[in-house]
Parts: structure tokens; C-alpha cells; sequence
């Protein structure tokens, strides 16, 4: 067993790496959704506008 | 409760994200004006289609400036007419029955995809604006030549659409 070679406090913490890549999934989680639903899903030809009756 | 702060960015974050998720298909439904394909229709006799008024003659005809009403009928493995021919630019309403067995009328690589029952009389109303062709096919399976049905929308210049009654 090692001794506690540095004690730190809740907020000294500070995992920039993770944030890094948590922000970076966050931005490709709002890039394809934005790619899917407004240039795949509204942008499509053929628009169903319901009906004229 | 000691929250850590990139906890809090990212409970904020999630929070931002699932309302512009909630507000991007309520713009979609309202700003947008996408619809979901209807069922008000009344139904009718699957047996008797070639005495229909509408699906006696499968056809696309017109029915004011740039509105189009499509009558199409679907059987094992055929779609009626084939292929289908609107202008660009228009508003063209489907009208689709069955003949035989349950069906589906799906325009390949588009939202306009419905389910074709006999007996009921399958409505959606779609906007077309550029030329091009368009694959339909059957979704639901419906025999053993489901695999080749398959139906063929065309989408012509204004200038080189007419009508087949015209022609």
C-alpha cells in the first residue's frame, strides 16, 4: 500500500482531458442531429402536408 | 450537496440540449408544416375497384393550378399507374387503394410512405419541387413477387408535362 502522495479538495479536481472529450461528443451529438432532422428529414423532397380536404 | 462544477456545465448542457431536441420537432410540426398522413377516408369495396369513379381508371388529374389529385391502385406486385407523372412545383394529394391484400405505397428516400390497406382508401398530400424520379416501393410484404414491386414517380419540368388525357 502507497501512502496518499497528495490530497486534493472537491474542486482542485479538475479533468480537463474528459471535459475535452465529453464536450466533443456533445458537439457531434448536435451536429448529426441537427444534419438529420433538418437536412435528411425537413429538407427532403416530397413534403407530406397532410391532407386538402 | 457539493456539486463539481463540469457536473453543472454538464447537467446544463443536457438540460439545453433535450429542449432544442423538443423545440426542432415542434418547429418541425408547425413552422415546417410536416403532417402525418390521414385517415379520414371512407371505405370501400376492394372488389369492386374497376367500377370505382376514382380507382376504375388508376390516374393522375389535375384539379386546380399546380394541384394534383393522384388515384392509384396497388396489387400483387404492381402499383397503378405506373409510372406516376406530376409537374414540378405542385401539390399533388395521393389516393391509394388495394385491390387484393395489405400493401404499402413508399416513396424511396422520402417521408411519403403510407400504408396501403383494401378496404380503405390510403390519403396524404405531398409537395413536389424539383424534377426527378422517385422509386416506390412495397413495404409491407405481400406475396411471393413482393421483392419486384415496384412503381416509378416522376417528377417532370413544367414545361414538358401534360396530362395523358391531353396527349
Amino acid at each position: 500500500m502507497s501512502s496518499i502522495e497528495r490530497e486534493i479538495g472537491h474542486d482542485e479536481y479538475d479533468p480537463v482531458g474528459t471535459l475535452a472529450l465529453i464536450g466533443l461528443y456533445f458537439l457531434l451529438l448536435v451536429v448529426l442531429w441537427t444534419f438529420t432532422y433538418f437536412v435528411e428529414f425537413l429538407g427532403g423532397d416530397l413534403t407530406v402536408v397532410g391532407t386538402l380536404l | 450537496m457539493n456539486v463539481h462544477t463540469y457536473e453543472k456545465v454538464w447537467l446544463g448542457a443536457a438540460m439545453v440540449l433535450i429542449v432544442f431536441f423538443i423545440a426542432s420537432v415542434t418547429y418541425g410540426a408547425i413552422g415546417a408544416g410536416v403532417a402525418m398522413v390521414d385517415d379520414s377516408e371512407e371505405t370501400i369495396d376492394p372488389d369492386t375497384l374497376g367500377e370505382d369513379d376514382r380507382f376504375g381508371d388508376p390516374r393522375v388529374e389535375q384539379v386546380g393550378d399546380d394541384e394534383y389529385e393522384v388515384y392509384a391502385v396497388a396489387r400483387t406486385f404492381v402499383f397503378q399507374p405506373d409510372p406516376i407523372e406530376v409537374p414540378e412545383d405542385s401539390t399533388v394529394t395521393f389516393y391509394i387503394t388495394s385491390g387484393d391484400v395489405i400493401h404499402s405505397f413508399s416513396v424511396v428516400g422520402t417521408n411519403a410512405n403510407v400504408m396501403v390497406i383494401p378496404g380503405e382508401v390510403a390519403t396524404m398530400t405531398v409537395e413536389v419541387d424539383e424534377p426527378g424520379e422517385y422509386g416506390i416501393v412495397c413495404n409491407e410484404y405481400c406475396g411471393p413477387g413482393h421483392h419486384d414491386m415496384e412503381g416509378l414517380l416522376v417528377v417532370q419540368p413544367e414545361d414538358e408535362f401534360e396530362l395523358e388525357d391531353d396527349e
